[in-house]
This record gives structure tokens, C-alpha cells and sequence, in this order.
């Protein structure tokens, strides 16, 4: 597991607690208890905090699973 | 604090508090999201007991505050300017036109007046912390940005009277702004890609910053009690021993007004009952003369007691300052300009805050002064803070004359010409009663402690008996220092909180009170809710020798045995509005 893993896992584990480390490289918004709107909103601002740098408004609806979320960032 | 350190924090109460729920709401206009967050972060960790933020509706702050719940503990209210006209926004596009915001003024004022008035309803319920609008006004405003709009300025003028206004009523908390200011920079507050986004207006910085002022004005900390000074290069610039008492000095000629500044500050704490005293390793005799003719002293030496001036360790004097004071080491404030001595002081009392006084940094001293005035801040003065400092020497003066009198106490105590003052039902605005019963340790029934909101919702439950009790005798007046509450079914009384300060002990003011209640109120049975805790030793002898048992629990005492036990009493009582009790 790289750096960006173990700092991207520690947001999806601060955002929902309830989800097993286990879990979170499959996670996806439609399967995630608790992942709505805000959870969503929350998330971003983790990962915006984490790594430090802003995501783009655009890629936003794109963003709803833990592979997506890893792809943009990678890209970034 | 982050926002992902927030979240652990709420997500590990969730897991470890326990108790019942503590309820407060977080009403504003927006969708609160981080806010809410650092909100709910800055009070649990403040707090054992779970804690649940209700938030409103989006875009109705009013409506949000109008419709408070009932049972809260507490409220937060944050205000900002698109809730008192939404064209002051940037969600809404309803034009920024020139004849518009001259418009404007009208609506605000309309909608402030409303607003106030839902402030002053829920704050009769519960306590309200208000954070007014703290974001950038839009470019709506025709002036070039160094010019004022005189619009703006009188929408600014409206918020400031409204908060002026607000900040009188009690149970209302204004948000300070200038603290505001301090740690949250205003350029950095507003986040308009994520109010565009989401509805959330603050950057995190600000919704931090935001949400631990709002826990912080809704539930201050208990206000430090007592603050130690040390003298040479601190109370005054110069060594009094080295120089004598008339070079020493706290004026702008000789560039030591920093010191002049921290007497004015120490003789204001006094004033509002905070104890000082002082630690110096000095010649006693320089000290005391010292104090005796520098008469542009700005503290009153009157006012400093004890007066700890000896060539031994800081430690021993701070030591024996507390003794006197009978006070904790984490009520107290140490200031001294010797790194050393900070030092030595803090790590014989961790529990004390240890302060460097930054003699050559003025800037830096401008810190520490600000950060007394918050240590100790308090909102309103009380009649018994005057009294305080002469109390506690008036108690020391007690305690010697009680411990030469031995077996002849019963005459001292005949002697002492006592008059216990008794008030049944004090006012809810008596604040010194919720202080009294959150402060007091050594006689306290259990040593639970009440917030606001509690202690509102048991002083009117049904047959509920408050007795406040203040005294006096020839050695001068104590003020109010002890506090009973319980509930009374008929003839017996369910008492759940009884605290009395330690400067009362020894004058049998406890069986006073009880020889009221059953004399005056005719309580015929007590159910007491004793719990030992670590420092309330003097109630459970003062509950063992009354019933002649082992206490170690509740604890159940009728008239007749109180009676069989209970010593002479020579106090003369008043009391104030028996009658409404009695019933």
C-alpha cells in the first residue's frame, strides 16, 4: 500500500467509522451506509485537508467511489 | 484543530461518553456542515456525557429559532447577512442594483427586530450564544473599497445595536467579535466555492474559530479564583531591595509602564473579587515599607492578602497561599518574570497555570494581559465577590480566636453576635447560587455539578425548596455561602444538593439551616443524596454526627433524631420570603 492509500483510507475511515479497513478499497457511495449528500461533502473537505490541495468543482459528481476518488487524485 | 480531528473526537464519544444526552442546538441559516462539526467537537470535549447537535431548517434562521425545541441545554445562533435580506448573499441573484440596497435598510431592520425577539424568547428557556455576521459584505455597495457605503455602514450600525442590545438580556452570550478577529482572519472566512456548492459559506479556519467561540460563549469555563504575583521586575520594574522602595517604578518616564498597566489590571481583578497575593523573595521589611509609602501604588496593598515575603523556595510561599485562600492549585494564576521560578512553581503544582511576566516585551505582555482578563473573565459582579477577600481574612481572624478558645467554644460561639440571613426561593437571577453549588467541594452533598438550563429546569419543578443562606458576625459579613436544594412532598424534604463554602465551617451554620427548614418550613424528614466523593470528608462528619451513623450513602434523618444530636445554636436568623415556601 503506497502513501496515498494509507492517507485516503484514514478519510474514509474518519468519515465513516463504521466501515471495515477491510472494506474501503471497494467502497462505493450507492453501497456505503451513511454516504449521502453531506457525507459526501464531508469527505471531500477531509480529503482536500489530507492532501492539502482543492478539487475541482467539476469532478465532484464523478467522485463517489474510493477507486474514483483515487484515480482523480492520482491524475492530480 | 482539524476537521478530521473534530470528527474522531465526536466519533470516540460516541463510543466511550456515557450518561444522558446534552442537547443544544446550532440554529442558522445555512446548511452548518463543518460548522457543526467543530461546534460539536469544541463542546464534547469539554464534556463526559454525549453530546447531540439538533440544526434546523436550510434558509430559515428565524423559523429555526422561533421552533427551538424545548429541554435543550443550550443554543447556538449564528447569523449572516443573506438571513436578514437574501440579496446580501450570493446563493440568491436578486440584483445588486443601486436602488436596491438603499432598499435594503427597511427590510433588515424588520428582520432584525424579529430576530431579536426570538433571541429574547429562547433565552428564557435556556442559555443562547449569538455569533453575528462576521463575512464580508457582497459588492453591492457603489463606493470604491476604501470608502465606506453609508449602507453598509448603517446595516453594520444595525447588527452592532441589535448586539449591544441582545448582550444585556440574561442568559444571551454575544460572540466577542475583536476575539473573532483575533484568530480568524476576515479574508480568510468565507468559502464561496463551497457556499455555491453546498450552502456552507465559512472556510474550515472560520468555521473552527466559529464553532469553539460559540461552545465557549454558551459554556465558559469556571473563572480562575486567585492569581500570585511576584514584585521585583513584575507588580514594578527594579530590584526594591537593591534600589529602595522609591526607585522602583511603573510609569511612561522611566519606560515601565508595562508595569504600571499590570497593577491596573491586578486592582480591576480584585474589584471583581478575583483573590491576589504575593510571592517575593525579598526582605519582608523593603516589602512592607514599600507598600506603606508608595501610595502611587495602583492596586490597594489592602487588597493583597497573604503577602509571602521570604528568601525560601516559591513553591512554599505559593503553598501556604493556598492554605490561606483554601483553594485548589487549578484555581490559581502564577506570575513571576523568573523563568526559574515558573518553573519550580509548576512542577510543584501541575495543576496551577504558571505564567512568565515578559518584562522587556511589551507586545508579549499585552498578551498575557488579555489572557488574565479571560482566565478570569466573568460577566456580572456579584455583592459577594466584593466581600470575598475581606471574608477570607475575617475567616482566618475566626479560625485562630476558635482554636485559642478550645473547651470554652461554647461561649466563643455565643459571643460572636451571628446573624444567619436565610433566603427561601432566591431568584434565579441570584447567580451566586448556581456559582456556590458548582464551586464547592469539601461540604457538598454529592458534588454534582448543574449547568444553566438544569439548574433552571429544578429550581421550577414541582415542589421544589431553594434556601440560600448568607452570614454575618462580629468578625464581618461572609456573604452568601451556602446553598440547599431539594424537593418537598408534605412534610419531608428530598434534598439533592446542599454545598457550604469552607469559610463557614465551625459555626454550626448547617445545623442552622436545618433547625429552619424543620422550625421554620416544619420538615419533619430528610431523604439527604450523599455520595462520597474525594473531597466532601466535612459533610460525611457532619452527617455522621448528626444521625450517629456510618455514612457512606443516602442517607434518611427525621426532626427527632436531628434534635437528639444536634449542638446549641446561638445564631440570630432572618428570613426572606418564607411564606411562598411554606405552602
Amino acid at each position: 500500500m503506497n502513501d496515498l492509500d494509507t492517507r485516503l483510507r484514514r478519510c474514509f475511515s474518519t468519515a465513516f467509522p463504521n466501515l471495515s479497513p477491510e472494506a474501503i478499497p471497494s467502497a462505493e457511495q450507492t453501497e456505503v451506509e451513511g454516504w449521502d449528500s453531506v457525507a459526501a461533502i464531508t469527505l471531500i473537505a477531509l480529503i482536500e485537508e489530507e492532501f492539502a490541495a482543492p478539487i475541482d468543482l467539476e469532478a465532484l459528481p464523478e467522485l463517489t467511489s474510493y477507486r474514483a476518488i483515487r484515480e482523480y487524485l492520482e491524475r492530480a | 484543530m482539524t476537521l478530521a480531528e473534530a470528527l474522531r473526537i465526536i466519533h470516540s464519544a460516541r463510543t466511550n461518553a456515557s450518561g444522558e444526552p446534552f442537547d443544544v442546538a446550532l440554529a442558522c441559516g445555512f446548511t452548518p456542515l463543518h460548522l457543526q462539526t467543530f461546534f460539536h467537537a469544541s463542546l464534547q470535549s469539554r464534556l463526559d456525557r454525549p453530546v447531540r447537535i439538533h440544526a434546523g431548517l436550510f434558509g430559515d434562521l428565524i423559523g429555526n429559532v422561533e421552533n427551538l425545541p424545548k429541554g435543550l441545554h443550550g443554543a447556538a445562533v449564528v447569523v449572516e447577512w443573506p438571513d436578514l435580506d437574501a440579496r446580501l448573499g450570493f446563493r440568491d441573484l436578486g440584483g445588486w442594483k443601486p436602488s436596491q440596497m438603499a432598499d435594503v435598510l427597511g427590510g433588515f431592520r424588520q428582520r432584525m427586530d424579529q430576530l431579536e425577539a426570538a433571541l429574547g424568547s429562547a433565552a428564557a428557556r435556556f442559555p443562547v450564544a449569538v455569533l453575528f455576521p462576521a463575512l464580508r459584505l457582497p459588492p453591492a455597495f457603489t463606493p470604491v473599497n476604501a470608502r465606506s457605503s453609508p449602507v453598509a455602514l448603517e446595516l453594520e450600525a444595525c447588527v452592532a445595536m441589535a448586539a449591544a442590545c441582545l448582550a444585556k438580556i440574561a442568559g444571551v452570550a454575544v460572540v466577542n467579535r475583536q476575539a473573532l478577529d483575533q484568530v480568524s482572519q476576515p479574508a480568510g472566512r468565507r468559502d464561496l466555492k463551497s457556499d455555491l456548492f453546498s450552502g456552507f459559506p465559512f472556510s474550515n479556519a472560520h468555521a473552527e474559530t466559529a464553532g469553539f467561540l460559540l461552545a465557549d460563549a454558551l459554556f465558559p469555563r469556571s473563572p480562575k479564583k486567585g492569581l500570585i504575583t511576584d514584585l521585583d521586575d513584575t507588580l514594578w520594574a527594579g530590584i526594591v531591595g537593591e534600589a529602595g522602595p522609591q526607585a522602583v517604578s511603573w510609569n511612561l518616564e522611566d519606560h515601565t509602564q508595562l508595569h504600571g498597566l499590570y497593577q491596573q489590571l491586578l486592582d480591576s481583578l480584585s474589584l471583581q473579587g478575583v483573590l491576589l497575593g504575593i510571592s517575593s523573595k525579598n526582605d519582608p521589611a523593603v516589602v512592607e515599607q514599600t507598600l506603606r509609602e508608595r501610595n502611587d501604588l495602583l492596586v490597594s496593598p489592602e487588597r493583597i492578602y497573604p503577602r509571602e515575603v521570604n528568601w525560601g523556595p516559591k513553591s512554599q510561599s505559593v503553598n501556604r497561599i493556598l492554605k490561606t485562600w483554601n483553594i485548589g492549585a487549578d484555581a490559581v494564576v502564577f506570575v513571576d518574570d523568573s523563568p526559574l521560578d515558573v518553573a519550580e512553581v509548576q512542577e510543584a503544582f501541575p495543576a496551577m497555570k504558571c505564567l512568565l511576566f515578559p518584562k522587556k516585551d511589551p507586545n508579549a505582555a499585552l498578551a498575557l494581559f488579555y489572557e488574565l482578563r479571560d482566565l478570569f473573565g466573568k460577566d456580572r459582579i456579584e455583592a459577594d465577590d466584593a466581600i470575598r477577600l475581606e471574608s477570607i481574612r475575617r475567616a482566618g481572624e475566626f479560625q485562630e480566636q476558635a482554636e485559642v478558645s478550645g473547651d470554652r467554644q461554647e461561649e466563643f460561639l455565643k459571643n460572636l453576635d451571628a446573624t444567619i440571613a436565610i433566603t427561601v426561593q432566591p431568584p434565579l437571577s441570584e447567580t451566586r447560587v448556581l456559582e456556590l453549588l458548582n464551586k464547592t467541594n469539601q461540604f457538598n452533598l454529592n458534588g454534582i455539578r448543574y449547568d444553566p438550563a438544569a439548574w433552571q429546569s429544578m429550581h421550577s419543578a414541582p415542589g421544589a425548596l431553594t434556601v440560600a443562606v448568607a452570614y454575618r458576625d462580629k468578625f464581618g459579613p461572609l456573604g452568601t455561602i451556602a446553598v440547599l436544594y431539594g424537593r418537598r412532598t408534605g412534610e419531608c424534604l428530598d434534598v439533592a444538593a446542599w454545598v457550604m463554602s469552607c469559610r463557614a465551617f465551625s459555626r454550626r451554620i448547617e445545623h442552622a439551616v436545618l433547625r429552619f427548614l424543620i422550625d421554620g418550613l416544619k420538615i419533619e424528614r430528610f431523604r439527604f443524596r450523599f455520595q462520597n466523593t474525594p473531597k466532601n470528608g466535612p459533610a460525611r462528619t457532619f452527617f455522621s454526627q448528626i444521625s450517629s451513623l456510618e455514612i457512606d450513602g443516602e442517607l434518611e434523618l427525621d426532626a427527632a433524631t436531628f434534635g437528639a444530636n444536634c449542638p446549641r445554636l446561638f445564631q440570630k436568623i432572618e428570613v426572606k420570603t418564607p411564606e411562598a415556601a411554606a405552602q
